[in-house]
């Protein structure tokens, strides 16, 4: 064989050599262990940190939110939903409250081809006229349970009872102090409600405390028909400590569960025309410091100034009770 | 992924610079033809090996074999599962790269052809009002719909996957547990596999050069967790568990179902399994 | 750098991750450029292995033209990569299962041959300059003769052996490489526009004529610039070439794209909107009638004419430029045609060319013209004149 055949053949057997030779140092460690990938890889992957931390990491701090979230009808809406990615927090900071609550809840609740009927949803443009879904839903428990209880009580046995309410409701169930609240015409339902509120000792007052405690839960659903149907007689009254123009403004974030004149048909909730303004001041002042209870009065009632009660106080005493508005 | 922690692949790079000169010889091309075909000879002792479980300490991965199910009677279009995906996997923040996405499917009366968007529509993204947030527009409450429903998708996680069957280095794979994963310390962002996946699944990360698609979330089931996109959907319409658990969701899921597939045409034997999806799902 | 991403816009319902074309004009280029390589590989086999001495004027040439192309075919796929550095990274651990994996072995694997075949033809010449030169270019070829300045006859015929055996293995393995381009897109049946059985022969057609015209081309150029007359005989024997191969190339497009529409499998009705749409000039104008149809009716018109003398130069050299034109829109169709085609078959994707950046029009132009400055180094090196009487041609 020439020499030169010879040299080539041996340089390309050389350099096979090298290669062969190289392959195992270049292979990375862990390549081949279980298959033709880099095994190590998967552990890598597998080490990687959960964004999301799931609700029950949720419930250790915010265990009141937790419980009252996951008694509710927005359980399967895991905190993160709304409110982001838990990782790094509390450390790093406080997670967000949302602000525009129409744009998140419309994501679930708007009315749209394609969604299953048995998704709740709603036609947004007049659903809440503009409103934010938290000023009448409570978003960790949106279900509004009070609009479903049926009032079935017997009128005239509530009528005998409410002869130990007369002396300050009025035996027509139209207060004769202005501290005290009217009672004749009001949503029978929002009645019991609150009856029952006093009588488990939810809602506290020195004078109802005792009398609701003493009444039977037949006996709550009796006055709460009796005095739901007695015709609304109480005159418009006047309030010198408000401005009943400036109260109107104001009234206008009420209006969606309490109805533009205070006359909102919804039983869930009280009417408030013709309502004594003292009783209408004090109940605010009371939703504000937290000593009546509320997740949707609390929230609304927080921004709201002395002035600003006395004016709505004012505007809502001074409208007819008559109104279904 | 940081190859500053493993040495070997420094010294590789070493090697590779001095191997790309040799290259160009003659002879080099030849014996590299023939290493490649090789099998790998090297018996280098395993650092991380543990005796015990694979991937982690705490997790072994020859017990489970994972399985996900769609219900799509179920899906309200609220794209949840995609904010949280981004979130949780850092995929890029545009409308047109996901791991998981949902389809709309919609027909009208008087009109044979079918209406399909997702999140890439322009439509869809001028009622999100952003590329970060995702929102269908309510583009047809006018019109009238005959039928209309919502699909999620998601990487199909296949038994026989046509994208680890052209990726040229090995750089995705299906694990023990049959998850398709991609280990992004190895790709080199060829793109083949973003061709050959019939579902669309695949992205090219331009940030970091390599492959990406959904891992049903392997860093978190690995831990006891539900994928993401499970973890925060509201109605249930993603199911995940572990098809080895007889009474897992997803056992359940396919057994209480007649389920099927996207286009088992390809022989690619997905593992996302589909309830309540129409013919022109694919 | 900001990582530009360019959004493609689409008509129907396509996949939201599909709006991202992943492979850009330079993966039309790679297949264009292995084309060229396998064509002009061609033509020296004609010469080497079955004895065309028409062609011998153009034999060295076609080698290496070939050699510089091949080099730089892998460049369009470096660049095109998410991460060059673990290029070999495909070369180390190669995924047997897949298509591409097996291109750095069949490509080193040619670039050697091509080498070695160089070397066996031009050693002569290297010899006799490694003796002549002192210089440094003389120590460069007193390196490429390993030593030996053997030149015997007897040695000779072992190179004359070699050169045969190394011809007659570079053959299948020129048509491998690129009937194997081929397979990488006719293997991926996510993609019916690519998905074919027809798709490696289709590539290896077209690679044949694209190369012999190439050469073709390259010859008369290359003449006009010595000022030498142009070896009619020779020329003519490469218009045969074309003519002939022009022919089974296009009636394996015709088939393939019959067999599509005659299937009419899901997603055929999003195919015929596509063809009959943005698809007409590219594909039917430029590619066929142009590109294709044109020069073969101009070369049948040639050949049965016998045209000869300028008129039979500047028509070959006329047609061969359309047919290199032609592949390259072939490369084109199928490489970004097959990705405006939806995967889902319900919609259509338009893809957008930018001009500057790594992925655009200039660098693709400039990779495709790059081996021809390589080329022309190669001839200062390696004089392939056979008229030239310095090269004691084998």
């Amino acid at each position: 064989m020439p020499k030169h055949i010879f040299r080539l053949v041996s340089l390309i057997l050389g350099l096979l050599v090298v290669a062969i030779i190289a392959k195992p140092f270049l292979t990375v460690d862990s390549f081949y262990r279980f298959g033709h990938y880099r095994a190590n890889s998967v552990t890598e992957i597998a080490a990687q940190e959960p964004v999301l931390q799931t609700a029950r990491y949720c419930e250790g701090c915010h265990s009141a939110r937790h419980a009252q979230w996951s008694a509710g009808s927005h359980k399967s809406v895991t905190c993160e939903i709304c409110h982001g990615a838990a990782q790094g927090h509390p450390q790093n900071g406080k997670l967000p409250i949302p602000k525009d609550a129409v744009k998140l809840c419309t994501q679930c609740h708007e009315a749209m081809p394609g969604r299953p009927r048995t998704q709740p949803q709603i036609q947004v443009a007049q659903h809440s006229s503009g409103q934010q879904c938290t000023v009448c839903h409570n978003p960790h428990s949106p279900k509004i349970a009070a609009a479903l209880v049926k009032v079935a009580g017997d009128a005239a046995a509530g009528k005998q009872r409410a002869a130990a309410c007369a002396s300050c409701h009025g035996t027509d169930g139209i207060s004769p102090n202005d501290t005290w609240p009217n009672l004749a015409g009001q949503n029978a339902a929002y009645l019991a409600r609150i009856l029952a509120a006093y009588k488990s000792g939810d809602q506290k007052d020195v004078a109802m405390t005792p009398l609701a405690q003493a009444l039977g839960d037949a006996e709550i659903q009796n006055l709460a028909a009796y005095y739901a149907g007695l015709g609304c007689k109480s005159a418009p009254g006047k309030s010198a400590a408000g401005d009943a123009a400036a109260g109107k403004a104001l009234a206008k974030n009420c209006a969606a569960c309490h109805g533009e004149t205070g006359g909102g048909s919804n039983p869930a909730w009280p009417k408030l025309a013709a309502q004594k303004p003292g009783y209408l001041v004090n109940a605010l002042k009371a939703f504000k410091a937290g000593l009546r209870k509320d997740p949707m009065m609390a929230g609304v009632s927080r921004g709201l100034s002395d002035t600003d009660i006395a004016n709505l106080a004012a505007y809502y005493a001074a409208q007819s009770c008559q109104s279904t508005k | 992924m940081k190859n500053d922690d493993k040495p070997s692949l420094a010294a590789r790079r070493e090697f590779l610079s001095k191997l790309g000169r040799a290259a160009t010889c003659t002879g080099a091309a030849i014996g590299a033809a023939a290493l490649g075909v090789m099998p790998n000879v090297s018996a280098k002792s395993e650092p991380a090996a543990d005796a015990g479980s694979f991937p982690t300490k705490d997790y072994d991965w020859s017990k489970h074999q994972w399985g996900f199910g769609v219900d799509a009677t179920k899906c309200i279009g609220c794209l949840r599962c995609v904010e949280a995906c981004k979130r949780e996997n850092d995929v890029p923040v545009n409308a047109h790269q996901f791991r998981t996405w949902v389809e709309r499917y919609v027909h009208l009366e008087d009109d044979p052809e079918v209406h399909i968007d997702s999140q890439q529509d322009p439509v869809n993204i001028e009622a999100s009002g952003s590329e970060k947030e995702f929102r269908f527009a309510n583009r047809y409450k006018d019109a009238k719909v005959d039928k209309a429903f919502f699909v999620p998708k998601l990487c199909n996680h296949c038994t026989h996957p046509a994208c680890v069957q052209v990726c040229p280095t090995g750089a995705t794979y299906r694990t023990e547990d049959g998850v398709v994963l991609i280990d992004h310390g190895y790709c080199i962002g060829c793109r083949y596999c973003v061709q050959a996946c019939p579902y669309g699944a695949r992205y090219f990360n331009e940030e970091k050069g390599v492959s990406d698609k959904c891992t049903w979330c392997y860093h978190r089931i690995t831990k006891g967790l539900q994928p993401a996109c499970v973890e925060v959907c509201p109605v249930g319409a993603r199911v995940f568990g572990d098809q080895n658990d007889k009474q897992s969701p997803i056992s359940l899921f396919i057994r209480n179902n007649r389920v099927q597939v996207l286009r088992p045409e390809t022989g690619n034997a997905p593992n996302v399994f589909y309830v309540g999806i129409d013919k022109e799902v694919n | 750098m900001e990582p530009i991403i360019h959004f493609a816009p689409y008509t129907g319902w396509v996949y939201p991750n599909e709006t991202v074309f992943e492979w850009s004009v330079l993966i039309a280029v790679y297949p264009y450029l292995t084309g060229l390589v396998a064509g002009a590989f061609t033509v020296s086999s004609l010469y080497q292995v079955f004895g065309f001495e028409r062609l011998k004027p153009v034999a060295h040439l076609a080698l290496l033209t070939s050699l510089s192309f091949m080099i730089f075919v892998p460049t369009p796929l470096l660049l095109h990569l998410g991460h060059p550095e673990r290029a070999f990274n495909s070369t180390i651990t190669p995924h047997l299962t897949s298509a591409m994996a097996m291109f750095g072995f069949f490509a080193s694997f040619y670039v050697a041959l091509l080498m070695l075949e160089g070397w066996f033809a031009y050693r002569p010449f290297i010899v006799e300059q490694a003796q002549k030169r002192t210089d440094l270019l003389g120590r460069f070829y007193r390196l490429l003769t390993l030593g030996s300045y053997d030149v015997s006859e007897h040695a000779m015929r072992f190179d004359r052996k070699w050169i045969f055996a190394l011809a007659v293995i570079g053959i299948p393995a020129a048509h491998g490489l690129h009937g194997y381009v081929g397979f990488m897109y006719g293997s991926l049946k996510a993609r019916e526009w690519w998905s074919s059985d027809l798709m490696p022969v289709i590539f290896l057609f077209s690679a044949i004529i694209s190369g012999v015209s190439l050469l073709a081309v390259l010859y008369v150029v290359s003449c006009k610039l010595r000022k030498i007359t142009v070896d009619l005989a020779c020329l003519k024997g490469l218009a045969y070439t074309i003519w002939a191969f022009i022919m089974v190339a296009l009636v394996l497009e015709g088939l393939e794209f019959a067999n599509i529409v005659y299937k009419g499998r899901e997603g055929v009705d999003m195919i015929m909107q596509y063809v009959t749409g943005p698809l007409l000039v590219p594909y039917f104008i430029l590619q066929f009638a142009i590109g294709a149809i044109t020069p073969l009716l101009w070369l049948s018109y040639m050949i049965w004419r016998g045209t000869t003398g300028k008129a039979l130069v500047v028509g070959v050299t006329a047609c061969a430029c359309l047919v290199l034109f032609s592949v390259f829109m072939m490369r084109w169709n199928v490489v970004i045609g097959g990705q405006e085609i939806s995967k889902t078959g319900k919609g259509l994707l338009n893809y957008h060319l930018p001009f500057f950046g790594k992925e655009g029009a200039l660098v693709a132009i400039a990779l495709t013209l790059a081996p021809l400055a390589l080329l022309f180094g190669l001839t200062r090196l390696f004089p392939p004149w056979a008229d030239d009487t310095t090269h004691a041609h084998s």
